[in-house]
C-alpha cells in the first residue's frame, strides 16, 4: 500500500515540555489511523507539526506522499493534499456555509458556478443545504464540526485529519459522523483520527497508536491496543 | 440542484441590479449638485467621507485589522500631491494618481506591521501616523512649508475637484463591490475570523492580507491629494489630524463592518446627523455626536446594515 503520510522522529518542544518526543507514524491511502491519549498527551500537537502550524523540533520530518514538507508553511502544506478539523470548531464565523466551503478551493481553476455547485453537494451529503446562505456562527456546536467536515473535503485532499470530531457531539449526530468518515476512508484517503471515544476508534481505525506525554507507548491493531497494559495504565492509572 | 442554482442566478441579478441601483441614485444625484446649485463643500466631503469610510471597510470589515492610524495615508496623499504641484510643478491630474502611489509605498513601509493583530497592531498604527506626522514636520521648511503649510496658489477649482472627488469615490466603490465577491475577498475574511484556520485551508494569509492592506491604503491617499486640491492648502496640524481616523471609523462602524453598502450608509447618515448638530448646536456638536456614536455602538454594535442582516440574513443574498 502507498504511503500517504508519515513522520520520521518528530519531537515538539515549547520551553522545556516535549509536547511531542520522536513519533514514528505511517498511514496508507485507505487507512485509518487511530490516535489516542489522555489530555496533555501531545495528539493535537503532533496534528499541528503535520500540518505546518508548528515547525519540529530536533530534525523531527513530515512525508507527504514521499516528499518532505517539514518546515513548510500550512497552505503550501494543504496544497500538498492534507485537510484537517480542529479539536474546537474553527469555522469562518461570518462566512455563509457556502463560503466557508470555498475557501480552501479558492485557488482552484474552476469557474466559480462549478465549485459553488460542489459546495452545494457537500453540504447535501452533510445535510446542511437548507442553511447555505446562513453565517457559520448561526450553526449549533455540532452543525459547526459537520461544516468543518465538509470544508476538510471539498479540495478532496488524499489525506484528512480529524481533531475530536465527536467531541460534545449528540449520539445521532455522532452516527452520522462515523458513517461520513467510513465513506472518507473507502473513498481511499488516509484518515488519521484522534478521539476520547475509543468506542468510535475501534470501530473505525485500521490501526491505532497510543501516545502518553509525547511519547507512542503502543501501536497496533485494535485488539492489541485494547488489551496493552501501558494503555490500559495511562488511561485508568491503574 | 438545477432549481437551486436558478434561484442563485436569481438572487445574483437582484445583487446587481440593487447595486447598480445604488450606485445610478448616488451618481445621479452627486452629478447634480454643482448644476442644481446645491452646497458643494457639504457634498465634496460627504462623498470623501463615503470614499474614506468603505477604503476602511477593506482593512477592517474584510480584513480584521484596526488601523488607528489610518490618517497617515490621507496625509501623505496631500502632501504628495502640493509637494509635486507646488515645489516640482507637476500636473494636478498627474499628482493626483501618484498621491495614491505614495500611500501604496507608504502601506508598503508598515506592512510588517501586518503581523500584528488587535489592539496591537491599532497601537502601533496610532504611532506610525505619529512618526509619519513628525517627519513631515521636521523635513526642510522649502519643501513642506513648516508650520504654515503649503498653499496650491491659483490651482483650485472647486467644482473641477468636486467631479474628480466623485470619479475617486465611483472607482472605490466599484472596486470594493468587485472585492466582496471575489475570491480575494472570500479569502480575506476568512482571514479575518481565523487566519491560522484559513492558512491551513490553503491561503496564503500574509500575501492576501498584503493586498487588502494596499487597496485599503491607496484611497484615503487620493482623497488627501483631492483634498488638498479642493482647499487650496496642506498643512501637518489639518493632514495629520486624528480626527480623520476617528471619523472614518465612526462612519464605518456605524454603517456596519464587512458589508460594501454599510459604510456608504453610516457615512451618509453620520455626516448629515453631523451637520444638522452643528447648525443647531454649534458649540456641542462634538460632544452630541459622541453620544450618538454611543448610543449607535450600544443598540447596533453591528452597525445599520450589519445589524438588519444578522436580523434578516436571507437578505445577505440581496444587499451588497
Amino acid at each position: 500500500m502507498t504511503v500517504a503520510i508519515e513522520t520520521r522522529g518528530l519531537t515538539k518542544r515549547f520551553g522545556g515540555l516535549v509536547a511531542v518526543d520522536k513519533v514514528d507514524l505511517r498511514a496508507a491511502a485507505g487507512e485509518t489511523l487511530g490516535i489516542i491519549g489522555v489530555n496533555g498527551a501531545g495528539k493535537t500537537t503532533l496534528m499541528n507539526c503535520i500540518c505546518g502550524l508548528y515547525r519540529p523540533d530536533d530534525g523531527g520530518d513530515v512525508f507527504v506522499g514521499g516528499e518532505r514538507v517539514t518546515g513548510q508553511a500550512p497552505h503550501v502544506v494543504a496544497h500538498r493534499g492534507i485537510g484537517r478539523t480542529f479539536q474546537v470548531p474553527r469555522v469562518f464565523r461570518r462566512m455563509s456555509l457556502i463560503d466557508n466551503l470555498l475557501v480552501p478551493v479558492l485557488d482552484r481553476k474552476a469557474p466559480d458556478a462549478e465549485l459553488i455547485g460542489r459546495a452545494e453537494a457537500m453540504l447535501e451529503r452533510m445535510q446542511l443545504i437548507d442553511l447555505r446562505h446562513n453565517h457559520a456562527e448561526e450553526l449549533s456546536g455540532g452543525q459547526q464540526k459537520l461544516l468543518e467536515m465538509a470544508r476538510m473535503l471539498m479540495p478532496d485532499p488524499p489525506i484528512v485529519m480529524l481533531d475530536e470530531p465527536f467531541a460534545g457531539v449528540h449520539p445521532v449526530l455522532c452516527k452520522f459522523m462515523i458513517e461520513r468518515i467510513e465513506e472518507t476512508a473507502h473513498a481511499g484517503k488516509a484518515v488519521l483520527l484522534i478521539s476520547h471515544d475509543l468506542t468510535s476508534i475501534y470501530r473505525l481505525s485500521t490501526r491505532v497508536i497510543a501516545l502518553n506525554q509525547g511519547r507512542i507507548i503502543a501501536e497496533g491493531g485494535v485488539d492489541d491496543i485494547r488489551g496493552n497494559p501501558a494503555v490500559i495504565e495511562a488511561y485508568l492509572g491503574t | 440542484m438545477a432549481a437551486r442554482s436558478r434561484a442563485l442566478d436569481s438572487a445574483d441579478r437582484i445583487y446587481f441590479t440593487l447595486a447598480a441601483l445604488i450606485g445610478s441614485v448616488l451618481l445621479v444625484y452627486f452629478a447634480s449638485v454643482p448644476l442644481l446649485g446645491l452646497n458643494v463643500a457639504f457634498h465634496f466631503y460627504l462623498m470623501l467621507w463615503i470614499t474614506m469610510a468603505s477604503a476602511f471597510n477593506v482593512a477592517s470589515g474584510f480584513a480584521g485589522y484596526m488601523p488607528f492610524g489610518y490618517v497617515a495615508f490621507y496625509g501623505i496623499g496631500a502632501f504628495t500631491t502640493a509637494i509635486l504641484v507646488k515645489k516640482a510643478a507637476f500636473p494636478l491630474f498627474l499628482a493626483l494618481p501618484l498621491s495614491g502611489v505614495a500611500g501604496i509605498v507608504l502601506a508598503l513601509l508598515f506592512a510588517p506591521t501586518l503581523r500584528l493583530s488587535g489592539i496591537y497592531f491599532g497601537i502601533v498604527s496610532l504611532a506610525l501616523a505619529g512618526i509619519c506626522r513628525l517627519v513631515i514636520t521636521n523635513m526642510p521648511e522649502q519643501l513642506t512649508g513648516g508650520s504654515f503649510g503649503l498653499q496650491l496658489g491659483s490651482r483650485a477649482h472647486p467644482v473641477q475637484s468636486f467631479y474628480v472627488m466623485m470619479a475617486v469615490m465611483v472607482v472605490a466603490l466599484a472596486t470594493i463591490l468587485w472585492l466582496s465577491r471575489s475570491r480575494l475577498g472570500k479569502a480575506l475574511r476568512a482571514t479575518r475570523d481565523d487566519a491560522d484556520a484559513a492558512e491551513m485551508m490553503g491561503v496564503n494569509v500574509p500575501i492576501v492580507r498584503l493586498y487588502g492592506w494596499l487597496i485599503s491604503a491607496f484611497f484615503p491617499a487620493v482623497c488627501g491629494g483631492v483634498e488638498a486640491w479642493y482647499t487650496n492648502v496642506v498643512d501637518t496640524e489639518t493632514a495629520f489630524n486624528t480626527l480623520t481616523t476617528a471619523k472614518t471609523v465612526i462612519y464605518a462602524v456605524a454603517g456596519g463592518l464587512g458589508t460594501v453598502t454599510g459604510p456608504i450608509l453610516g457615512a451618509v447618515a453620520m455626516v448629515w446627523l453631523d451637520e444638522l448638530i452643528w447648525r443647531q448646536f454649534p458649540l456641542l456638536n462634538l460632544l452630541i455626536l459622541g453620544l450618538a456614536t454611543i448610543i449607535l455602538v450600544l443598540f447596533l454594535p453591528r452597525g445599520i446594515v450589519g445589524t438588519l442582516l444578522r436580523k434578516k440574513p436571507q437578505w445577505r443574498r440581496y444587499i451588497p
